[in-house]
């Protein structure tokens, strides 16, 4: 599991590697880390990583760990890779039967209606969909499509 | 090698030019090679020393050809004396298979090696069919029933012969590809697209069996049950067409650099429906060509692209007709 974790550092030398030791305690492979030292210097380094960890349970030790050792906690918070998708509905569409219950965790990035020449209506739907969850989501819109006389055109 | 051809239509006809263009090749490979027999739905010509192929390429019809038995039957021709192998170019039907179901069921008991570009009998008794090569000792090759003349049995069969084909997906059918591309293009109707194909006689009067993507699906039964070891009827594959599709549905996708194509899918799913294919994608292909898709565990992806109809079916054919000749030479 990845996490992007912000720490702030005091402007003192052999701070970065204590921070890290924790890190590196609870299982945590560091896949990035930007160190911005800003001139004049405020006295605080805020420090970003992006940690690999085994699970949950390692980072909240190494937040523990961290604030016992002084270091002050920014931000700790699980990054989620998603995935982008279109789809496209031909039909007399009720968009809220789309985007209702499972599709909480879709941000519906844009929409576009063509005008419609017929009483078929086009929508044109630009999706971020955890990766995760991409097949329950596409189940999703097959079923609700299926049962609303819906076509659904989506991604090979 | 004694063949016979089973159906004088456009394949059969054009497979009797292509064996009597290439004859020199196929007499390095078997100085006794000749066909001795082709059958129409009414009767048929059989000459046990060998017809003659310069007679028949300039024939229309096989009645034109000396000493054609009128009340004769494609099975008895196949009951002849020492035919090694039938080449069945009957017309398609999927509801039942038939009458290429039964010409093939014969010659197989018969230990006939049968190469068939014919869907029918495939799409209705794959297993059975198959079953009864093994049985019988005898090969049943059917390149040309999907995708005209790309390889694509062979490839997989030959070439990735330690990989496991994780997926497959295509564009299996010119006609509504060709619908699809004038959409793409030109911003015309589905119903306007579909009657210039049917004006320049790329689909049939009655256009269901192509638009309604049951042409597509017949080749998805045949790809899933040969290649990934399913065991497929025409029924599990699920089928929406391109009737719905609108101009406006095309330009939507069209702006979002995407293509609407009717694309066949054996994974998880096995369906066919029209798809969105990113235009960058190799299978991303327009007018009347044909694209299938693999995907294997080992080598990755590869696309075969090229045309899946009219005469270019007849390659699959002789490949068939080269592959039975060689591995008889080898035994």
């Amino acid at each position: 599991m990845k996490f992007d974790l912000t720490i702030a550092l005091p402007d003192r030398p052999g701070q970065l590697v204590k921070a890290l030791e924790p890190i590196a305690k609870n299982g945590g492979n560091i896949i990035s880390i930007i160190h911005e030292r800003e001139e004049p210097s405020t006295g605080i380094i805020p420090v970003s990583l992006v940690v690999d960890f085994p699970s949950k349970l390692n980072l909240k030790e190494t937040i523990n760990d961290l604030k016992n050792s002084g270091v002050a906690i920014i931000r700790a918070e699980e990054i989620i890779d998603t995935t982008h998708i279109t789809v496209i509905l031909v039909g007399r569409v009720d968009l809220r039967k789309f985007t209702e219950n499972k599709m909480k965790k879709v941000k519906i990035l844009g929409f576009e209606v063509s005008s419609p020449t017929s009483e078929d209506t086009c929508l044109k739907l630009e999706l971020e969909v955890p990766a995760e969850f991409v097949e329950e989501v596409m189940d999703h819109l097959r079923k609700i499509a299926e049962a609303e006389n819906v076509l659904l055109l989506s991604p090979i | 090698m004694n063949v016979i051809i089973v159906g004088f239509g456009f394949i059969g006809k054009e497979t009797v030019r292509a064996l009597y263009k290439k004859m020199d090749i196929i007499k390095r490979l078997d100085e006794e090679f000749r066909i001795i027999g082709i059958s129409d739905s009414k009767g048929y010509i059989y000459n046990e020393k060998g017809l003659n192929l310069e007679k028949l390429i300039n024939i229309e019809r096989l009645s034109d050809y000396m000493a054609y038995n009128e009340s004769g039957s494609a099975e008895e021709l196949i009951e002849k004396r020492d035919v090694d192998l039938m080449v069945e170019a009957t017309p398609t039907n999927i509801k039942n298979g038939e009458p290429g179901l039964t010409f093939i069921r014969k010659a197989l008991k018969r230990g006939i090696h049968v190469v068939t570009s014919n869907k029918g009998p495939l799409v209705v008794a794959f297993k059975e069919l198959t079953t009864l090569a093994k049985m019988n000792n005898c090969q049943l090759l059917y390149e040309g029933t999907v995708a005209g003349a790309l390889p694509v049995f062979s490839l997989v069969r030959k070439c990735l012969q330690g990989d496991k084909i994780r997926r497959i997906m295509g564009i299996l059918n010119g006609t509504t590809n060709y619908i699809l591309s004038k959409m793409y293009f030109e911003g015309t109707s589905f119903e306007l697209a579909l009657k210039e194909a049917q004006e320049r006689g790329i689909t049939e009067r009655d256009p269901s069996y192509d638009v309604d993507g049951i042409d597509a699906a017949c080749k998805i039964v045949i790809l899933a049950n040969a290649l990934m070891n399913k065991d497929i009827r025409f029924e599990d594959v699920k089928r929406t067409g391109i009737r719905r599709i609108t101009q406006e549905a095309v330009s939507l996708a069209k702006k979002a650099n995407y293509a609407i194509k009717l694309i066949g899918v054996i994974d998880k799913r096995i369906e066919v429906a029209p798809k969105l294919v990113p235009i960058n994608h190799p299978l991303c292909v327009h007018g009347t060509l044909n694209a299938i898709h693999i995907e294997s565990d080992l080598a990755g992806r590869i696309t075969l692209i090229g045309y899946g109809a009219g005469k270019e079916t007849v390659s699959a054919i002789m490949n068939d007709i080269f592959t039975i000749l060689k591995d008889l030479r080898k035994s």
